[in-house]
């Protein structure tokens, strides 16, 4: 019976090879689709899944009130969490404290120097994290003060053997942390590839504490990342109401309240509102998901169209089968092998067309994906590829075999009203789809756009920035003089963290005339040097820039313009508050300016002229000069750093990449809109091109009695035309919703303009209208006579 | 006795009013009749043979095949019955485009628990008995419509039914194609395979043993 089946629909196949054809493409592209958004789905599924105590492997984070009525989340701790959460909380079994280092940190061994990323952790890093050790012991690698351990490519660049060079020596210089220093290789990691975390070596904790500052040791100062990995059996909700004042107790002055977050959500739901976790990359994952199901549906939606469209020419087969004996069941079963079949056919396709475009894909998306050949994706193929043809099949093989067998032999397929409607609601369907991707397509893209070139409060453009490092580490100040006297330089200074991201940040100011709630106010604050507002072309609103000063003053400071509203302050020049040190002088206020991306609002900004813990190093340079200007940068970093490239980067570069989550997603949705509007085409070809053919006899008789070419021409693409009409009066209020609630998540968003909306459905009409148009203007300009004759 | 029908009416409603298309149908078939419907277009000829053949339902009356009766039956039970004992010929041939000779042949046979080699026994010998071994792997596309019409009645016969219904079997055919067909009918006949022929032509009607006149769906 099966061999039957597959008989038929082979040779049905033969004889129908456009239908045929335009299914494949149709279920092939909408498989492809399926596979590659499965592939990047599932990676990110599985980024920090390899930790074996993932269910028990938690971070703490702080949830700290910033005076504007909501709470602000922070993954980062005091260095005395660490003893505290070992000692005082009986359901914490090990705790682990790592501070990060600020940028890239030199590691030299006698004739190689090599940038590199790493943190200091405590001694249980490694039982924590399930990062594997290559040589050494989980317990022990971290033990020793001047221990280091690193990734195996690391090893690899610095020593250059294939075997691990334990015991041997290197120097590590910070130009961040002014610091310098000989460690000890004691173990060699591999992280693994679904790790969301990259970095090249680990110090001890031990040794950032040796250096620390002891004043700077207390319940107000952030500066770790804790990590806990918690009894098995405990409840989290328990825990984390137990152990919310845990700050509070320590230090009545800190308003955070404390909570564990699961390690693992930290990748894909890495945004907080109010205190809770509430969405991020996740975002993206569902998004995709949904759009590749959509398109999926889509072409599942052409075969369905086409199979019940040329019914007529498979009825006879069903009613002779019928009237010869074979059961409605059979019959049904026939239609969903036929589908399956074509389904099984399309996997195929797709999975080479996959193979063909994963490195391109790859790229699009930032990811190294490949195409897995185990038992469980085979499996996961071949179910998709079944559900695919059952789902595909499902409207056919019951609308084919519903017929009375009588009937359908007589050559008069009925036609029912509600028949007519699924149809057309299906068609309906498939271009609310691509109207809506095209709506999205676009106001990602206008957002994205709008995003760049919004006036951020300071001069992007004309910027380099750069790292301090090596040589920079000592003689800042020095490079900075030489530098501005370079011909083109404009200006340069230089900053804590870098224009993209204030990290720090603090709360507990005093000033005259504060008020209770804005006691607890969270200003962000950066260490910059006297030349900063110049050279970043900062508007200055009252009082005046740090131009004269001498660096690490303690009695002046800069607050921006949303800092001195919500102080509530009427004339803040001269007055003197305590704030990052007692008694400090308020000497300027400038206009607000964005640091973050736009998702956030402009937040309380303070800025202090010191050099400590300053990472990066800004020079503006003057338009037109840039290749001459950046030579001479070059050759001067070089005089500092010897043997160092001069490795930096344009201001607004480093700017959009804030928006790389959003560029991938607006690149692949472009893909994928175009990939649906061309099936949903592909369709309403093949729909087109049958009601053509079944209208002939009756444009034929109108044609006999004096409709012109024309008329019938518009008769015809009119049909179709209602259908997208239709479509764009659905979408248009939910593409609205939609593109309203996308946006919201930004603090400063384009307008919605009804023509974005109207755009895209005029773009979809006017495709499909393309596609019906030939076949329509064949019809109405066939000769009546041949057609009438057929009967 | 083979079939009977009893007082049987079928009438459709048409603008508040009620055609009838069968009024006050009696019939019985004995086993190894040969019955020729004839009558005027619109007659109900081709309606008969299809209540006879239950594809088409029927409004008031009895009707009873081989001692089951057919008007109680449940449509699933009706169908169950008509595919075991009745072969359905028809004037357009219906024979599936895409299958071959043989293949439209083993086609009723699929939907039968029959085995693989039982199948093609069973076809083989059905050719055999048509002399069309020799067109076998031919689609119908590539007969002539004689040959066709003889592949539309092996494909009828081969699950040995008990009756044979043929709505204008050689409706389609040129005269020398359709004496054919009759002749055939005639050897069936003889052979014990009771017949029911829907008719225009005297001619085939006289191949018959019997011939029932419908005139605006009565029987005259």
């Amino acid at each position: 019976m099966l061999k039957h089946h597959i008989k038929l629909f082979f040779r049905n196949l033969a004889r129908n090879k456009s239908t045929f054809f335009i299914n494949l493409v149709g279920l092939s592209s909408g498989l492809t689709c399926v596979l590659l958004v499965f592939l990047w789905v599932s990676d990110e599924l599985n980024k920090d899944r390899f930790h074996v105590n993932k269910e028990r492997l938690y971070q703490v984070f702080r949830n700290v009130p910033n005076g504007q009525g909501s709470l602000n989340t922070y993954g980062s701790n005091s260095s005395l969490m660490l003893t505290s959460l070992q000692e005082e909380v009986p359901e914490v079994e090990k705790a682990v404290a790592v501070f990060g280092i600020n940028g890239n940190a030199m590691l030299q061994t006698e004739d190689k120097k090599l940038g590199s990323t790493g943190f200091f952790a405590s001694e249980d890093y490694f039982n924590l994290f399930s990062i594997p050790l290559l040589s050494g012991d989980a317990n022990e690698v971290l033990q020793d003060i001047n221990a280091i351990v690193i990734s195996k490519e690391m090893a690899k660049t610095l020593f250059g053997t294939n075997t691990y060079p334990i015991g041997k020596n290197l120097i590590i210089k910070s130009g961040v942390n002014s610091f310098e220093d000989l460690f000890t290789v004691t173990g060699i990691f591999e992280i693994p590839k679904n790790s969301s975390e990259n970095f090249d070596f680990v110090l001890p904790y031990k040794r950032f504490l040796k250096d620390r500052d002891p004043q700077d040791i207390h319940w107000g100062s952030n500066s770790s990342s804790m990590y806990a990995l918690l009894e098995e059996g405990v409840k989290i909700d328990a825990l984390n109401s137990k152990i919310k004042d845990f700050i509070k107790k320590k230090d009545s002055e800190n308003q955070a309240s404390v909570f564990f977050g699961l390690y693992t959500d930290n990748y894909l739901q890495n945004r907080f509102v109010d205190g809770k976790r509430s969405g991020g990359r996740i975002t993206y994952v569902i998004l995709l998901s949904i759009i590749a199901f959509f398109i999926l549906c889509i072409a599942c939606i052409n075969f369905m169209n086409l199979s019940t469209a040329k019914a007529s020419k498979r009825i006879k087969e069903i009613g002779v089968k019928k009237v010869i004996g074979a059961k409605r069941n059979a019959l049904i079963l026939q239609f969903l092998t036929e589908s399956v079949l074509l389904a099984c056919f399309s996997l195929t396709v797709a999975c080479a067309i996959v193979v063909l475009i994963l490195p391109w894909f790859s790229d699009v998306t930032g990811k190294e994906l490949e195409f897995p050949l185990n038992s469980g994706f085979i499996l996961v193929l071949l179910g998709v590829a079944f559900l695919t043809g059952l789902f595909a099949g499902s409207y056919p093989a019951l609308y084919l075999t519903k017929f009375e067998a009588i009937k359908v032999l007589k050559g008069k397929l009925p036609t029912s009203f509600g028949e007519l409607i699924i149809r057309k609601g299906l068609v309906i369907f498939q271009f609310s789809i691509s109207i809506l991707l095209i709506v999205a397509v676009s106001i990602i893209y206008l957002q994205l756009d709008f995003i760049q070139s919004k006036n951020l409060g300071f001069e992007k453009d004309q910027v380099i920035t750069f790292e301090r490092q090596d040589g920079l580490a000592y003689n800042m100040e020095t490079f900075l003089e030489k530098a501005r006297n370079i011909p083109g330089v404009v200006n340069a200074s230089y900053m804590q963290g870098n224009m993209t991201n204030f990290s720090n940040s603090s709360s507990n100011h005093r000033w005259p005339g504060q008020s209770e709630e804005s006691k607890k106010l969270t200003f962000r604050h950066a260490h910059v040097g006297r030349n900063f507002i110049e050279t970043m072309g900062i508007e200055i609103k009252e009082g005046r820039s740090y131009i004269d000063e001498i660096p690490n003053t303690n009695s002046k400071i800069i607050l921006n313009e949303t800092a001195v509203k919500l102080m509530g302050m009427e004339n803040p020049i001269g007055t003197v508050i305590d704030m990052r040190g007692p008694n400090r002088e308020i000497i300027g206020v400038v206009k607000d300016f964005n640091i973050q991306s736009l998702y956030e609002e402009i937040t309380p900004m303070a800025l202090l002229c010191r050099n400590e813990w300053i990472s990066t190093l800004l020079v503006k340079i003057r338009k037109g000069e840039e290749k001459r200007t950046l030579a001479a940068l070059s050759k001067l970093y070089e005089e500092f750093n010897p043997g160092l490239a001069f490795n930096f980067q344009f201001l607004d570069a480093q700017y959009q990449q804030l928006y790389v989550a959003e560029q991938r997603v607006a690149s692949l949705s472009k893909y994928f809109a175009a990939l649906a509007i061309l099936i949903s085409c592909l369709g309403l070809f093949g729909l087109a091109a049958f009601t053509a053919q079944l209208r002939k006899k009756e444009i034929s008789i109108r044609k006999v009695l004096g409709q012109t070419a024309a008329q019938a021409f518009i008769m015809l693409s009119g049909e179709f035309v209602k259908l997208v009409v239709l479509a764009m009066l659905v979408t248009l209020p939910i593409a609205y919703a939609l593109a309203n609630d996308w946006l919201s998540d930004f603090a400063y968003r384009i307008p919605l303009r009804i023509w974005y909306f109207l755009g895209a459905g005029f773009v979809a009409l006017f495709i499909a209208l393309f596609t019906v148009v030939g076949q329509a203007a064949m019809t109405a300009n066939s000769s009546p006579v041949k057609a009438l004759r057929q009967e | 006795m083979l079939l009977s029908l009893k007082n049987i009416f079928k009438w459709v409603n048409s603008g508040g009013q009620r055609i009838f298309l069968l009024k006050d149908i009696n019939l019985e078939v004995l086993e190894g009749e040969f019955i020729s419907i004839m009558g005027p277009s619109g007659s109900g000829k081709s309606t008969l043979l299809n209540v006879i053949g239950m594809l088409d339902g029927f409004d008031e009356g009895e009707y009873h095949f081989l001692d089951e009766s057919v008007h109680t039956l449940k449509e699933k039970h009706r169908a169950n019955l008509y595919k075991e004992y009745i072969g359905f010929v028809f004037q357009s041939y219906h024979l599936l485009d895409d299958l071959t000779v043989k293949e439209n042949l083993e086609m009723p046979l699929l939907y039968k628990k029959f085995s693989s080699s039982e199948r093609k026994a069973m076809v083989a010998d059905m050719l055999d008995r048509f002399n069309i071994v020799g067109k076998k792997d031919l689609f119908p596309a590539q007969l002539s419509g004689g040959q066709q019409q003889l592949v539309g009645i092996a494909r009828a016969l081969i699950s040995s039914p008990k009756l044979i219904l043929a709505d204008e079997p050689t409706g389609n055919l040129n005269s020398k194609q359709g004496e054919e067909i009759m002749a055939l009918f005639k050897q069936l006949n003889d052979e014990g395979v009771t017949i029911i022929q829907v008719t225009h032509s005297e001619k085939n009607a006289d191949y018959g043993s019997r011939i029932i006149n419908l005139l605006d769906g009565r029987m005259i």
